[in-house]
C-alpha cells in the first residue's frame, strides 16, 4: 500500500500531486463521468471505457477506450456480464496503457448491466496489478429494473469488494427517494450521477488538497472498511454567515446519510473540513461539536482539515463512513487481486449452460441506465428461481476458493445466489432498525425534531426500543 | 412599578404561561403577592411557533396576575427554554501590569470579558456567564479576589448561550404588549434559585426542571454552576407517547397521565384496568394500568439516562452531597423521584420553591418554580445593583447578568 505522508505540512509548501485517474466503465459510468468532467475537476485524469461505440463517442472524456473490438464489434453487451468480461479481457492491453502512471484509480460503474458488471471488476483488477490503489464507485440498479439485474449487480459488487481497496456503493433506489415523486425519471438518474460526481470530486480534493491535518488514503480506507460496501457519504459547502453549521447540515442531507441518523451506527467516520484562509478554529470546533451529536461515543473520528485558497469564503465538509464495519475484512482487502483473480474467472468463464436464456434477454441497448420495465424482466426471473429451488446446495465455504473444477462450475452460480440472498437479508434487517421515517411522531410531526445521540426523541420511547406495550 | 422591590417573573412555558408578582424583603425572603396563569398555545418544546397566539396568551396571563395581585405590571423578568440553549465552562485570564499587584474591580471585569472571548456559533448570543471560582497566581478556589495581591488572575466561568433570534422572539413577544423586559434568564437557572438552598449548592446538587416541552438541568458543585443545559423532551412527550400507545386522543392522554399516571412498574394488580368514560367523539375504553405505567416509565427512564450520560463527562456527578431535586410540572408524576434515584444512583427529591411567603398554594407548587425563581433572581440582581462591590451571596453568582 502506498503510504501517504500524514506529516504536518504548511498549506503553501505542499506541491506534491498524486496522479489520480478516474475510469468509468459502461454506460452508467460514462454518464457519471460526463457529469464529473462537466462539473470541473482539474486534479485528475479521466478515462472512458465502454463496449458501445455510440455512447463512447458522445462522451466528453478526453481519453476513451473501446472494449472488445471483435467480441462485441462496437455494440453493447446486451446486459450480459460474461460478454462484458470477455470484451474487457480482449482489450486488456489498451486498458493497461490507459491506466499507466496512476497511483490511485477510481473505477466508476453502474452495476447490473453487461459492461459495468463484467468489465469494471476486471479493469479494477488490472489497475491493482499495475500497482495502483483502487477505489470503486458502484451504483446498484433501481428495484424496478428487475431481480436478474439486481442479482448481477450484487455479484459484481462482491467481486469489487474482493478486488478494490474500497468500494463506495450507491443504491439508486435510495437516491431516487431524493427526487420528488412527480419528477421525471431522468431526474432520478441525474441525481444518481450528481451524487457520484460530487463524491468523486470531494474524495479527489480530499486526497489532493494540502492539509493542515492531512487525510491520507489510509484514513480513507479505514473509514470505508466494510463487507457489504454500504457507505455513508456526505458533502456540504456554504459561504453564509453561519457556514460551519450550514455546510454540515447540507452534508448530512445527502441521500446516503439519512440526515445523520445513519452515522450513529458507524464505527469510523472520516471528516474533512476545508476552507479558505479565513477559516477559523472556532468554526471547525463548532462543526465537530455538532457532528459529535450524530455519532456514537465509541465512533472513531478520523479528522482532517485543509486550507485551500481556491475555496475563498466557502467552507466545505466531507463526511465518509461505512455501515457495519468489519474488522476481518481488512486483511482481505489489503491482499491484492492475485488470489481473487482465478476465482473470478471461474465464475464468469462458466460455460453458458443455458445460452438461449441469456440471448433472449430483451435488453436492446448497452447502457445500464436504461429503464427496463417490470414485464421485461419477469420471464427472465422465473427460470432462474426455479433453477435454484431443486438443488439445495451446501452453503458457502467454496465461494472465495480459486478452484475452477469442472464439476463445481455447474453449481457455483447457485451457491453465490444463496449467499447474495443472505447478504440482502442481513442488510434489510439492519435497515429495519434504522428506519425512522415510517414511525409517526404524533403531535411533534411538524416540529423541529429533537435528535440526541442519533435518536429522534419525538418518537415514543417504547417504539424505538421495540417494547410491546399491548 | 412604584416600589423597586416589586418584581414580576414571567415564564412562557410549553403548557402554561405563568406570571408571578413578588415583593423582595430586606432579609432576603420574598413574598408572593399574586400568580396569574393561562394555558399556553403556540409553544412547542419551549419555543414560540405561533407569535400572535403566544402574545395573546401572555397578555391574558399578565392581566390575570394584575387582578390577583392588584399591581400594575410594567416590566418583567422572563425565562427562556429550548434545546438551543447550551452551557459550557471556560477560563479567562488577565496578567496585572508590572507596577501593580493589587487586584481591583477593573481586573475582575477584564477577566470576565476575557472568558467570554470564546467561540460560540455566529448566530448565538451569550445569556449568562456565571463565575465559578477565581484563581490568583495559581491559588485555587478564591471566591472574591478583590483587593488580593497577585500578578495573574484567572477565572472559571460557566457560560450559557443560545440562538440569538429565538431569544429575541421571546423578548419581542413581550415588548409588543407592551411590557419592559428587565432581563432574560435561563429557566433552569431560575428554578434552581428557589429549589436549591445555598447549602445544597455547596454540597453539590442537580436540579432538574421537567416542564411540558423541555427538561432543564443545572448542576451545582461547590456552590458554583458546573453544567447546565436543556433537553427538548418533557411532559408533552409523555402525553404523546400515551396517546399513540393507547390510541386515545391527546386531551384524554393528558388527563390520564395527570390522574392515573405513575412511573413505577410492577406496582399494580395483574390485569388492573382503568376505565375511560365515553365522551362526545370518544367511545370510551378500558386500558391496562401496567401498560400506561410502562409507557411513562420508559420515556422518563430514557430522559434521565440521557441526562446522566450528558453529565457523566463531569467527574463529580457521583459526589453530589445533596442529591437530585426534581421540579416542574412533571414532578407530579407518581414515583418520579424513585426512578430518578434509581437511574442516577443517588437520593432524589421532589422540590418546590422555598424561602418564600405569601400565596402558599403557589409556593408549594413545583409548576411555579421557574417563575418564582425569576423573582429570587431579580431580587439578587437588584440588591446587587445599588451597592456595587458589596456582593451578596447571590450577587456573587450572578455577576454574569447580560
Amino acid at each position: 500500500m502506498i503510504q501517504l505522508s500524514k506529516n504536518y505540512s504548511l498549506p503553501e509548501s505542499a506541491a506534491e500531486f498524486i496522479p489520480i485517474k478516474i475510469v468509468s466503465v459502461g454506460g452508467a459510468g460514462l454518464n457519471a463521468l460526463d457529469r464529473i468532467v462537466l462539473d470541473g475537476l482539474e486534479s485528475a485524469d479521466v478515462v472512458a471505457i465502454n463496449t458501445d461505440v455510440q455512447s463512447l463517442s458522445s462522451s466528453v472524456a478526453a481519453h476513451k477506450v473501446q472494449l472488445g473490438r471483435s467480441v462485441t464489434r462496437g455494440l453493447g453487451t446486451g446486459g450480459d456480464p460474461e460478454l462484458g468480461y470477455q470484451a474487457a479481457v480482449e482489450s486488456a492491453d489498451e486498458i493497461r496503457e490507459a491506466l499507466t502512471g496512476a497511483r490511485i484509480v477510481f473505477v466508476c460503474a453502474g452495476l447490473g448491466g453487461g459492461t459495468g458488471s463484467g468489465g469494471a471488476p476486471y479493469v479494477a483488477q488490472l489497475a491493482r496489478e499495475a500497482g495502483a490503489l483502487v477505489l470503486a464507485f458502484a451504483t446498484l440498479p433501481f428495484a424496478f429494473e428487475g431481480k436478474r439485474r439486481n442479482a448481477q449487480a450484487r455479484e459484481a459488487l462482491d467481486r469489487f469488494n474482493q478486488i478494490a481497496n474500497a468500494v463506495i456503493c450507491f443504491e439508486n433506489d435510495q437516491m431516487g427517494d431524493m427526487v420528488a415523486p412527480q419528477a421525471g425519471i431522468h431526474q432520478a438518474f441525474a441525481m444518481a450521477d450528481f451524487t457520484i460526481s460530487q463524491s468523486v470530486r470531494s474524495i479527489v480534493n480530499l486526497i489532493q488538497r494540502p492539509g493542515l491535518i492531512r487525510i491520507g488514503f489510509d484514513d480513507l480506507l479505514a473509514a470505508l472498511r466494510s463487507r457489504n460496501g454500504r457507505c455513508l457519504f456526505g458533502f456540504g459547502e456554504s459561504d453564509s454567515d453561519n457556514r460551519a453549521h450550514d455546510a454540515l447540515t447540507q452534508a448530512l442531507k445527502n441521500p446516503l446519510m439519512d440526515r445523520g441518523r445513519m452515522l450513529a451506527d458507524a464505527a469510523r467516520v472520516l471528516v474533512q473540513v476545508a476552507g479558505g484562509p479565513g477559516m477559523t478554529l472556532s468554526e471547525v470546533e463548532i462543526l465537530m461539536q455538532e457532528l459529535g451529536r450524530h455519532v456514537n461515543e465509541e465512533t472513531q473520528i478520523l479528522f482532517g482539515t485543509a486550507v485551500d485558497g481556491r475555496l475563498g469564503d466557502r467552507l466545505s465538509v466531507t463526511i465518509i463512513s461505512s455501515l457495519a464495519a468489519d474488522e476481518d475484512f481488512i486483511s482481505q482487502v489489503t491482499q491484492p487481486a492475485q488470489a481473487s483473480a482465478p476465482a473470478m474467472r471461474s465464475t464468469w468463464d462458466q460455460p453458458k449452460e443455458n445460452p438461449s436464456k441469456i440471448d433472449s434477454e430483451p435488453e436492446p441497448a448497452a447502457t445500464p441506465v436504461e429503464t427496463s420495465t417490470a414485464e421485461e424482466v419477469a420471464p427472465v426471473e422465473e427460470p432462474a428461481s426455479s433453477e435454484v429451488a431443486p438443488s439445495p446446495s451446501p452453503p458457502s465455504p467454496m465461494i472465495g476458493k480459486p478452484e475452477p473444477i469442472a464439476g463445481m462450475q455447474h453449481r457455483k452460480p447457485m451457491i453465490i445466489k444463496e449467499e447474495k440472498a443472505a447478504v440482502e437479508k442481513s442488510s434489510h434487517g439492519k435497515q429495519e432498525v434504522l428506519q425512522f421515517e415510517p414511525v409517526t411522531r404524533g403531535r411533534f410531526e411538524k416540529s423541529e425534531p429533537t435528535i440526541v445521540e442519533g435518536e429522534d426523541l419525538d418518537v415514543p420511547t417504547y417504539l424505538r426500543k421495540n417494547i410491546k406495550v399491548k | 412599578m412604584a416600589s423597586s422591590n416589586l418584581m414580576v417573573g414571567l415564564e412562557i412555558g410549553t403548557s402554561k404561561i405563568c406570571v408571578v408578582v413578588g415583593e423582595g424583603r430586606s432579609d432576603g425572603t420574598i413574598k408572593i403577592l399574586g400568580v396569574g396563569q393561562t394555558p399556553s398555545r403556540g409553544i412547542r418544546k419551549g419555543e414560540i411557533v405561533d407569535f400572535e397566539t403566544v402574545m395573546k396568551c401572555v397578555h391574558e396571563a399578565v392581566v390575570d396576575a394584575e387582578q390577583k395581585s392588584d399591581v400594575m405590571i410594567r416590566s418583567v423578568y422572563v425565562a427562556v427554554a429550548g434545546s438551543h440553549l447550551q452551557g459550557f465552562n471556560n477560563r479567562g485570564c488577565v496578567i496585572l501590569p508590572e507596577d501593580r499587584d493589587e487586584i481591583d474591580e477593573q481586573d475582575i471585569e477584564d477577566v470576565k470579558i476575557n472568558a467570554r472571548e470564546v467561540s460560540i456559533p455566529a448566530q448565538n448570543a451569550f445569556l449568562h456567564s456565571i463565575i465559578q471560582h477565581y484563581h490568583v497566581d495559581g491559588q485555587d478556589g478564591v471566591l472574591n479576589p478583590m483587593g488580593m495581591l497577585g500578578q495573574k488572575l484567572e477565572a472559571d466561568f460557566h457560560i450559557i448561550h443560545g440562538v440569538r433570534t429565538r431569544i429575541q422572539n421571546t423578548i419581542r413577544c413581550i415588548k409588543e404588549l407592551p411590557l419592559d423586559v428587565e432581563d432574560v434568564v435561563f429557566g433552569g437557572l431560575a428554578s434552581a434559585q428557589v429549589v436549591l438552598t445555598q447549602h445544597q449548592k455547596d454540597l453539590g446538587a442537580l436540579a432538574i426542571d421537567i416542564g411540558g416541552g423541555t427538561t432543564d438541568y443545572i448542576l451545582y458543585v461547590d456552590g458554583a454552576v458546573k453544567q447546565s443545559g436543556c433537553l427538548a423532551v418533557g411532559g408533552d412527550h409523555i402525553t404523546n407517547d400515551i396517546s399513540m400507545g393507547l390510541r386515545i386522543p391527546m386531551a384524554r392522554a393528558e388527563k390520564l397521565k395527570i390522574e392515573e399516571g405513575s412511573c413505577i412498574l410492577g406496582n399494580c394488580l395483574p390485569g388492573e384496568m382503568i376505565l375511560l368514560k365515553d365522551d362526545s367523539g370518544f367511545a370510551g375504553k378500558e386500558i391496562e394500568r401496567e401498560t400506561l405505567n410502562t409507557i411513562i416509565h420508559l420515556r422518563l427512564r430514557e430522559t434521565f439516562e440521557l441526562l446522566k450520560r450528558r453529565l457523566e463527562e463531569e467527574p463529580f456527578i457521583n459526589y453530589l452531597g445533596a442529591g437530585i431535586f426534581i421540579t416542574g410540572g412533571c414532578s407530579f408524576l407518581n414515583g418520579i423521584e424513585h426512578l430518578a434515584g434509581e437511574v442516577f444512583e443517588m437520593p432524589a427529591h421532589i422540590a418546590h420553591a422555598q424561602t418564600t411567603s405569601g400565596v402558599t398554594s403557589a409556593v408549594e407548587n413545583p409548576q411555579f418554580s421557574t417563575a418564582i425563581g425569576l423573582i429570587k433572581y431579580a431580587q439578587a440582581v437588584q440588591t446587587d445593583r445599588p451597592r456595587r462591590g458589596i456582593r451578596g451571596i447571590f450577587g456573587k453568582i450572578f455577576t454574569g447578568r447580560r
